[in-house]
């Protein structure tokens, strides 16, 4: 008798679980992408409709296999969970890689718009030209677009070469360093006479040396300074920097000039993308994602804060770790 | 065919590119074949003997590289200027590799063309292997292994950065020659640098502190001033 009371029992409480779990295949199948936490819903509440029709013979036996279907499926969504979530992270990168892209090939369409438009002008205004003034200027104005599709290339070079390469890391003295590239940029014949202070700190000496490829982190340091140059006129002052914090070395280059507008904070490191008071100018717009690129390639990072508002300025901040 | 003017190999299947400078070179005072791929390119370099090639990479039929082999191999040491396409760092060294006297890569100003042009033509031995094709170079008590990237100085093995033992590499195998800041940048590092004729200068300080070479009386790299440097030694080479 007793015995008979448990098989009963047993049999019961399997009942909904494998109903539920059957129903579950049933929505799995057709339904691939349901959400799990539906269909448990679901197959539990067919599940009860079923033990309630069939008269399941008390209500513990009822419960427990509602409980256990619950249970299976909480195993089954824990262990599934690990794959939807890489499954949408990749979705989301995939979608945002192709976003990436989409953008990054309308800027290059529009950076070689530009100098393209400007060559097939100049080579019309050389055919059409009557005196040796006229020529000269075509020829000066086909050479200028010329060499800003140059640039551009250069720098998309760069670009993908650091993609593929690996880095030299040799110890790097960051004072010197700063030196050239500050020495280097007074010395660029369009900035002449610009005020470009270097600041290295007298305390720790000497400066801590940070590991990399010397020339890799010139040219970062080199595009920061060159876009403070930029972005300034005569009478703002350019402040190159080194800090350290006893676990990075922090180099800044520092502008009193207009600053950033807001919205386009977050976007300057990209590539090819120009903020709105970057239009017009010189460059290929690839400066900033390339000292980005050098910084995450040094195991660092770079950033920027920026007002418009007096006291107004930008600061640039590439952040490398110390040796 | 004019005989008194030196006869060069152009091989590009770009027409507009073989079509301006073709015409530019002429009037610089040489003769120019023009071809359009890499067959046409390894025919006519045997079949005409021209002073100097100049081969682009890419071509359709056969590429320059494999032209440049193929002449190698059936002993044709006629001096080879390769134009290539990327600024990476191993199309370079290969480049060297497999015999090329120089390169330039794209663009290129011709003016630069010519002036590589006219400095392979003036360090070519005639029917001599070149510098560039050699694995061993040895100069004095220097030697370097190109194979292997090992520096000895007088049998001791010197301990070097791969830029600096890039930047002696293209001295040695320019010997006697003034090269330019700006064209051992585009040469060893790729690309051209902001700042980067500092950061030749400190290469090449690097250098010679391994060296062991005094620049006020240099044995192996001289300065010149407002110019560049020139490696003085002579240079052998081997293998």
């Amino acid at each position: 008798m007793l015995r008979n009371k448990w098989k009963v029992l047993l049999l019961w409480s399997l009942l909904p679980f494998l109903v539920g779990m059957i129903l579950f295949a049933i929505v799995q199948i057709f339904f691939p992408t349901a959400s799990p936490i539906l269909s448990s819903v679901d197959f539990g509440i067919a599940a009860f409709v079923l033990g309630v029709t069939l008269r399941a013979p008390g209500v513990f036996a009822f419960l427990f296999g509602f409980f256990a279907t619950l249970i299976g499926l909480g195993i089954y969504y824990w262990d599934r969970r690990r794959v939807w979530e890489a499954q949408s992270l990749y979705a989301d990168y995939v979608q945002d890689a192709a976003q990436k892209r989409r953008h990054f090939l309308r800027r290059l369409d529009h950076e070689i718009k530009n100098p393209l438009t400007g060559l097939r002008a100049a080579l019309v205004n050389f055919q059409e030209s009557k005196t040796g003034d006229e020529r000269a200027r075509a020829v000066g104005n086909a050479n200028r677009a010329v060499e800003r599709l140059t640039r551009l290339l250069t720098d998309l070079r760069k670009l993908s070469d650091l993609e593929e390469r690996s880095i030299e890391r040799f110890p790097v003295n960051v004072p010197e360093l700063l030196d050239d590239v500050v020495t280097a940029a007074r010395t660029i014949p369009a900035y002449e006479g610009r005020n470009v202070t270097l600041l290295i700190p007298k305390i720790p000496s000497p400066f801590p040396m940070v590991t990399g490829d010397r020339d890799l982190l010139v040219l970062a340091v080199y595009n920061l300074v060159e876009n403070a140059l930029k972005f300034t006129s005569a009478e703002d002052s350019i402040e190159v920097r080194a800090l350290e914090d006893g676990r990075s070395i922090l180099i800044e280059v520092a502008d009193s000039g207009v600053g950033i507008p807001p919205e386009d904070v977050s976007k300057i490191f990209e590539e090819l993308y120009r903020g709105s008071n970057a239009r017009g100018t010189d460059g290929s717009g690839l400066g900033l994602a390339l000292v980005h690129r050098i910084a995450v390639l040094h195991g660092g990072g770079v950033g920027v804060r920026s007002s418009q508002a007096e006291p107004r300025g930008t600061v640039f901040t590439l952040r490398l770790p110390r040796r | 065919m004019p005989l008194d003017r030196p006869t060069i190999l152009l091989a590009d299947d770009d027409p507009t590119i073989a079509d301006s400078l073709a015409p530019f070179l002429e009037r610089a005072g040489f003769h120019v074949l023009v071809v359009s791929d890499g067959a046409n390119a390894l025919e006519k370099a045997q079949a005409h003997h021209p002073e100097l090639i100049i081969l682009d990479v890419l071509m359709p039929r056969m590429d320059g590289r494999e032209v440049l082999r193929r002449l190698r191999r059936s002993n044709v040491w006629t001096p080879t200027i390769l134009l290539t396409q990327v600024g990476e760092a191993s199309e370079r060294a290969l480049a060297l590799e497999e015999g090329a006297d120089d390169y330039l890569n794209k663009p290129f100003d011709p003016h630069e063309l010519l002036a590589r042009i006219r400095a392979v033509l003036r360090r070519a031995r005639p029917g001599g292997r070149s510098l560039t094709s050699a694995w061993l170079l040895t100069a004095n008590d220097l030697s370097l292994d190109r194979r292997a990237r090992r520096v000895t100085l007088a049998g001791k093995a010197l301990d070097m950065t791969p830029k600096a033992l890039s930047v002696l590499e293209y001295l040695m195998t320019h010997p006697d020659e003034a090269v330019t800041r700006e064209r051992l940048l585009e040469v060893v590092w790729g690309w051209e640098y902001p700042a980067g004729t500092r950061t030749v200068d400190t290469r090449m300080a690097e250098l010679r502190r391994a060296l062991n070479d005094d620049p006020t009386e240099p044995r192996f790299i001289e300065t010149i001033p407002g110019e560049g440097y020139r490696f003085i030694a002579q240079v052998h080479g081997e293998g």
